[in-house]
Order: C-alpha cells, then structure tokens, then sequence
C-alpha cells in the first residue's frame, strides 16, 4: 500500500471491496437479504451525502430529507406522467434538485447555526406536507408514485432481478463516496474543513464563506438526489415519508453512530443503521425478547429504541462514533499492529 | 526576586495557561500582588490581559495554579471564585441592557447586607436612574453601572478591565475616583490603556507580552519613554 | 363570518397548545442555547399520563378528575424535563450540539419506547362531557374546550410572567437569557436556573401534551413530535428567550394554520413554514427574540 501516493490509498480499499461482493453477492442468494442491503447501501451513500453538510463543513441541516425525496419524486413523476424514461427522468430530478437547494440553501444560510438547522427543517417539512396531502396532484399522497416499469430497464424488474439492484445500490454507493473522497480532498473541499473549524479565518482571506456553504449544500443536495433516484428503482416508488424529518434525523444518527466527519464512518454507520433496524425486528418476532418482562420488552422490540439509546452513548462518552473509537484503539495499540 | 518577599500575595499566579479554540493565548503566566495596594495590568493590545482576568474569574477553561489569598482557585467554578470575594469588572461593561439599573445590581448582590451607600455616594446618577433599562444609558453611564455592581459587596480581590475605554475625560476622573475609594477595602488588579490613571492609583505595575508576563515592577518605569516604547508601543511616557 | 369567528377561535385554541409547548423551548433556547428535540416527548408523556389517570385512577368522567389529570400530566413532563437536564444536558455543559444531538437521541428513544408500551393506534382519551358543548357567539358556535385550551395557554403566561418579573430566579433567568457568562461573573450558579427551566418548560408541555388529548381525542406515540414541528416554528418567529414573543407567534401560526387550511384546502401547514421563512429572512432574531447565533 504504500507504493501507493497517500492520496490514491483509497483505490485498493475499494477494489477490495468490490472483489469481496462479487465473490460474496451469488452466496446470498437470498432477495430478502439483497434487499436489505441494496436499501442498507442506499442509506450509507445518503448518511455520506449528508456527512459532508455535517461533518466536512459544519452544517447542522434538518432538511436533507428534502433532496433526497425531490430526487425520488422529481424523477418518478417523470416516468409516470411524462412517460419519459430513466435517463432523462434522472437528469431531470438532479435539475429539479439543484434549483430546490440552491432556492433553499441561498435563503437558510442567510442565517447560522441553529437557526439554519431551523430553516432547513421548515424547508423540509413543506416538502414533506406538499408530498404527504398531495398538493396540486404532484405526489398521489399516501398511495406513492409508482415507477413506471416502462421507463426502466428490465432486468431491474421483478424480485428474481433483486441482486441487479444490490449491485446497483452498491454501485451507487461506491460513486457517492468516490466523489464525496474527490470533493472534501478537493481545495473547495479544504475551505469547507476551514469553514467548520473557524469561519472567520476564512473571510480574513478573502473567501467568501456563504460561497462555499452554498455549494456545500448544493452538491450534498444534488447527491442525495441522485440517491433518490435510484431509491426510486430499488424500491419502486416515492413516498411521503422520504421527505420526512424522521429521514434526516436517521440520517444524524448513522453519522454520529459511524463516525463523524471520516467517509467510512458514515458509510458503517448507514449500513449498520438498516441493518440493524431490520434484523432487530426479526429477532422480536422470533421471540428472543419474550423472556423480559414487559416493561423493558415492549421497547426492546422497537429496533429505534436501541439505535436511540447507543446514539445518545456515543454523543455522550465516544464524540467519534464508531471510527472514532477504532482509532482511539489504533492509537493505543498502534505501535504494536504499525 | 529577592528572598524578603515572604509576606503572603492576595493573588498569585503560576504557569497559568489558556488554549482558546486551539489559540494558545496565556503561554505560562507568573506573577503575584500585594494584598491592599493597585497594581496595573498593562500591554498592547491582544497580548492576554483580559484572558489573563477571565482566566482568575474562570470564565476561561485555564490551566496551572491560581492561588488567592494562598487558597487554590483554578478549580473552582466562575461563581464559586466570584463568591469566594472576587469581583469582576469585565471589558466592555457586559452590563443587562434588558434590565434596568436597579435590577442590575440586585442581580450582583453577594452579602448579606449590600452597600448601596457607597454606590449611590459615588455614583448620584445612578440612584436617578434606577428604574430606567441600562441598554437606555450612556457608555459612562453603563461603566458606572458595571462598577457599581462590584462595589456593592465587599471584597478581597477586584479584577477590573478598561474601565476607562471610550469614556470623556471628566468620566475617567469620576472612574478614577470610584476605584480610588475601592482601593482603601480591597486589592485591585487593573488592566488600562490609560497611563496617567495608572501612574495616579497603581502602586506596582506588571507588563505582558505575547501571553506571558515580561515585566513587573513601579509606575516609575512608565517615566522612561525607551521602556514605554518598547513594552506598551506607546510614544513618550508621560507627556 | 359565523365560520370565521368558529375558526379563528379554534385557531388561537390550537395556538394556545403551541404555546404550552413552545414557552418551555424558547426559555430554554433562550438561557442554555440548548434546542430541545426532546420535547415532544415530554409532551407526549404527560398526554399518556392523562390517558392513564383518566381511565384507571379516576374514571368518572367528572372535571374534577380532569382537572387533578392536567396537574398530574404537568408534573410528569416536568420530572421527564428535570431528569433529562440532570442525567444528560448536565454532562455536556457548553457543547451546544451534541446538548441537541442527545436531545434528538432522548426524543427518538421515546417515541420508540411510547410505541412498545402502548403500541402503534392512539389510544382514546374521553374528557369531561361538559367540555363538548358549544358557546355561542353571535351567530358561531365554538367548543368550549378551545377556550380551555387558552384559558390554561393563559394563566401559563401569566404567572410566567410574574416569575420572571418579580421572583429573583426569574432575574436570573433574564439576565441569563441575555449574557449566561456575565451572570456566573456575578457569583450566581447559573445551572440551577437551568434545571428550573426544564421545570417549567416540563411541567408546561405536560400540560399541553393532557389538554392535546382531547384536542385531538386521544394520544399516540408521536402526539409530541406532531406538535414539536409547529413549536419550533412558533419559538423561532416569536424570537428565541421571548416569552411574549412566543405567545404572539403561537396565536398567528394557530390561526393562519387553522384559517388558511379552511379556505385554501390543506395549505396551512405549507403557508405557516413559508411565515417562517420570510420572519426569518426579514428578522432574523424573530419578533422579539435576542440575535440568534
């Protein structure tokens, strides 16, 4: 690895990476589980998107959700009322997306803070109002917007097709966090780093600070989107609840779990989140948790309760999450393992 | 120093250092004061006088030893330092403008039995204004205020910071004064811009520089233009 | 017009519940810098202590009990209040994020924990029967639970009032709200303000979370967190640490929700976020809140 210049250590990593699924996908050949994953993959590159607001730049947002249903929405009412297919519908969303966050984003970050955690949320719960009561016919409310299996290519149809779209997810994952690992390695991406540490230093040297907040925004906004679109095919339509506050705030809390501010941190903690989230519910419905009394068996079985009680440890004893605590290990035994 | 100095130091300070936002701002901070005199905390701007007064009061997180009177402070909490006989005077007043007067100094009363008199005495105007919100009054009106609150309670150790910035000459007469008669119950440490003030009220002076104490001795040494010069970036001493 | 004088009514009644919730938050904002997600929950679980009190302590029906139902749910939200600033907020002193990101925790842990104790489907609260009937105004007819709702929304405000006005914590606390450091510079132990807030800004949601039971006939896990959205909204255009303030937002986003939902069909939600919006753009520290930062 260390032939390698450090700042291309991440190529192995991911190669490894991609050559572990391959050998790994065909052994689960379980839908069910590919499903999970292929949703699970899908949250990991959302908690990145929306780790670069948080923890690249210093951006506590409440309205992430927002893009990453405009992209979901913006691209299945494509397909479905324009008939158009995948491709431009795709390219349609991120447009869609793009005007949204800079809309947005020019008018919360007028404001710091806790306040523009405020606005975003505001933002957000507009959108998810608009989605949820289907104003102006745009969304069909609780019944979803279903996509229009015309406009996309068969073989992401059909559940025999489900590895197709855990590789697409894994796909999309891998893109996300390459352009996230391009963005923050970037010199945008240093100023963002800057802005997060100490935003005066950065209007000292003539740096616009709402400049780079703003495309921060825009391009966590546009990626969340491009994550939307593919929750679209994945799990066939866009619904209310993507836009939901309850999105984001699982969003903060894989970051916080994995790790804030490392990339990798954010991809574990989303992936652990969904998980987790899931197998939870299948160990209550198994019954492991019958033997507890009721009092503390009833929220055991809610897989939240759990996640909520580890995050509120993590904020409170390990700031790093996950990544944090591995490095704090690394650090202890470090010169040991070297 | 010299081996005679065994009388007890109303404050003293020892390797005291403050890390602001990964600014290393008091880089090991030494000095003591006599007990029952003023002595004038001077430098040029941005060297750590006012860190090195929030750091006493332990409004900054500090480390190294603080003693007061010979009793550790450095781990006590800021109201806990204040409650042990400290009264603050902070830059820039920090008076409530949302209150009024009067509500300003009920809210700093400590003993039993606060000396209203000796406020009211000095400062005439502010008994006229007691019911009028001290966001309403003038800058020397405000620093009046901002004394007054330490004046109401006795005592041990002042911490006073620029009570003289941005106020006519007639009103650093009148601060002079004020700090004069605080002077007689209680020591003061003194940050101030204002030399003449300091050669007036000050009995010993010490000097910093870029977070660390780089002199300490009389008011005399202000007399010497070179010193001022090269200590304050002020020209000519006295003049 | 009838329908006008029905809705607004209904709409301050809403706004009355809002401000139950937003008060708590916006002294508490206002003093510690401390954005409570966590207070929905505290809602919530005074809403389910009214459930309980109602159908297994005291069932009769009668006012009384509903009376005994309200003091009983503000004082669960007050002690969930008061034990959360002790066991969490406490250990974070001046790490204002994660105070809210443990916050965020607190609330979802609750709500999840609400759903395995009570399960997903609001269980139905009935309040006294006299509470169903109608007073006329004019020509309108309007239930006279709203006038509950802001009769208590009003004594809250009052003897808020009175508290930070004449009692020596409530000095603290606007002192507090405007320079928290420059009051333990005095000598005073700014936490136990802190503490009392969660009291009070408890022991209000509490009673919001039992006056929303029978404002929306029942309670379900999420009762505090439906409400919360809309607080926020109220403390920020009220201006965060104004407690007038607060009051003043609550009745306007009570009323345009509420009016706006009737004659322009289900926007009310969407204007009040765009009211948010443009107080935020033209005034950024709300009606009449200190500079938020």
């Amino acid at each position: 690895m260390n032939l390698l210049p450090s700042k291309y250590r991440f190529v192995p990593v991911v190669l490894m990476l991609l050559a572990a699924v391959s050998v790994f996908t065909p052994v689960v050949d379980d839908p069910g589980l590919q499903q999970t994953f292929a949703v699970a993959f899908l949250f990991a590159a959302l908690a990145l998107t929306y780790d670069l607001l948080l923890g690249f730049t210093g951006l506590l947002s409440f309205g992430h959700s927002l893009f990453y249903a405009a992209g979901a929405y913006g691209a299945a009412y494509a397909m479905a009322r324009w008939e158009w297919q995948i491709i431009p519908a795709t390219i349609f969303a991120l447009f869609f997306a793009t005007a949204i966050a800079l809309f947005t984003g020019a008018t919360a970050l007028r404001v710091k803070g806790i306040a523009f955690a405020m606005v975003t949320l505001a933002f957000a719960e507009a959108g998810h109002v608009i989605a949820t009561l289907n104003l102006w016919g745009l969304s069909n409310g609780d019944i979803t917007l279903q996509l229009r299996p015309e406009s996309v290519p068969e073989f992401f149809l059909g559940v025999n097709n489900t590895r197709n779209l855990f590789l697409l997810s894994l796909i999309t994952l891998a893109i996300i966090y390459l352009a996230v690992w391009w963005l923050t390695q970037s010199s945008v991406g240093r100023v963002w780093q800057a802005l997060r540490e100490n935003e005066e230093r950065v209007s000292v040297l003539g740096l616009r600070p709402f400049s780079f907040k703003l495309i921060a925004f825009v391009l966590a906004g546009v990626m969340a989107a491009f994550v939307g679109v593919v929750a679209v095919i994945v799990t066939n339509n866009a619904n209310p609840s993507m836009g939901s506050t309850g999105t984001t705030i699982s969003l903060l809390l894989m970051v916080i779990l994995g790790g804030i501010a490392t990339r990798w941190g954010a991809v574990i903690g989303g992936v652990l989140y969904v998980v987790l989230s899931q197998r939870l519910t299948t160990l209550n419905t198994e019954g492991a948790l019958s033997s507890f009394p009721e009092w503390i068996g009833g929220p055991m079985s809610e897989p939240a309760f759990i996640l909520g009680v580890i995050f509120i440890l993590v904020v409170m004893f390990s700031p790093g999450g996950i990544a944090g605590a591995l490095y704090r290990l690394k650090m202890k035994f470090g010169s040991s393992v070297k | 120093m010299n081996l005679e100095v065994t009388q007890e130091k109303a404050l003293e300070l020892s390797d005291v250092h403050v890390t602001i936002r990964g600014s290393h701002i008091l880089q090991g901070v030494n000095f003591g004061i006599e007990p029952g005199v003023v002595t004038g905390l001077l430098g040029r701007n941005g060297v750590g006088k006012s860190t090195t007064l929030r750091s006493i009061v332990g409004l900054v997180p500090r480390v190294g030893s603080i003693k007061l009177f010979g009793k550790e402070i450095s781990n006590l909490k800021a109201h806990e330092v204040i409650r042990s006989g400290v009264s603050f005077v902070p830059e820039d007043r920090e008076i409530f403008s949302t209150l009024t007067v009067l509500e300003n100094l009920k809210l700093a009363e400590r003993d039993k039995q606060p000396n209203y008199d000796i406020v009211y005495n000095l400062f005439p105007e502010l008994l006229k204004r007691k019911n009028q919100r001290a966001g309403t009054l003038s800058g020397g009106q405000q620093q009046m205020v901002a004394i007054a609150r330490a004046l109401l309670n006795n005592s041990n150790l002042l911490l006073v910071d620029e009570p003289t910035k941005g106020l006519a000459p007639r009103l650093v007469t009148e601060v002079a004064d004020a700090l004069e008669v605080a002077a007689k119950s209680a020591t003061i440490l003194l940050v101030e811009q204002n030399l003449p003030l300091v050669k007036r009220i000050a009995k010993n002076i010490i000097v910093m520089d870029q977070g660390v104490v780089v002199h300490s001795g009389s008011p005399m040494d202000l007399e010497n233009a070179d010193f001022a010069q090269r200590m304050l970036g002020v020209s000519g001493g006295s003049h | 017009m009838e329908i006008f004088i029905t809705l607004f009514i209904t709409g301050v009644g809403l706004g009355a519940l809002y401000f139950l919730v937003a008060a708590g938050l916006s002294l508490i904002y206002g003093l510690m810098d401390v954005l409570n997600f966590a207070h929905g929950a505290f809602l919530t679980a005074g809403a389910y202590a009214t459930w309980y009190f109602t159908t297994y302590v005291r069932a009769d029906g009668s006012l009384t009990s509903y009376a005994i139902s309200l003091l009983i749910a503000g004082l669960v939200g007050a002690l969930f209040a008061v034990a959360t600033e002790q066991i969490l907020i406490k250990y974070l002193y001046n790490r204002h994020i994660d105070q809210a990101l443990v916050t965020v925790g607190l609330g979802f842990v609750a709500a999840s924990a609400y759903l395995g104790w009570f399960g997903t489907d609001p269980l139905v609260v009935l309040p006294p029967v006299d509470l169903y009937n109608v007073v006329q105004i004019g020509d309108a007819f309007v239930g006279l639970d709203r006038f509950l709702y802001i009769g208590v929304a009003a004594i809250v405000l009052l003897a808020n009032f009175l508290m930070l006005r004449y009692t020596r914590i409530g000095l603290i606390i606007r002192a507090g709200v405007e320079n928290r450091n420059m009051v333990t510079a005095l000598g005073i132990d700014v936490r136990k303000a802190f503490t009392f807030v969660f009291f009070i800004g408890g022991f209000a949601a509490g009673l919001g979370g039992a006056l929303a039971t029978t404002y929306a006939s029942g309670v379900g896990p999420t009762l505090g967190d439906s409400f919360l959205i809309y607080a926020f909204i109220t403390v920020v255009i009220g201006g965060m640490g104004s407690v007038p303030g607060t009051a003043i937002a609550a009745v306007l986003v009570g009323t345009t929700q509420v009016l706006v939902n009737y004659y322009v069909q289900g926007l009310g939600d969407f204007v009040v976020v765009l009211l948010l919006a443009l107080v935020l753009l033209v005034r950024p520290q709300g009606l009449l809140g200190k500079v938020v930062r």
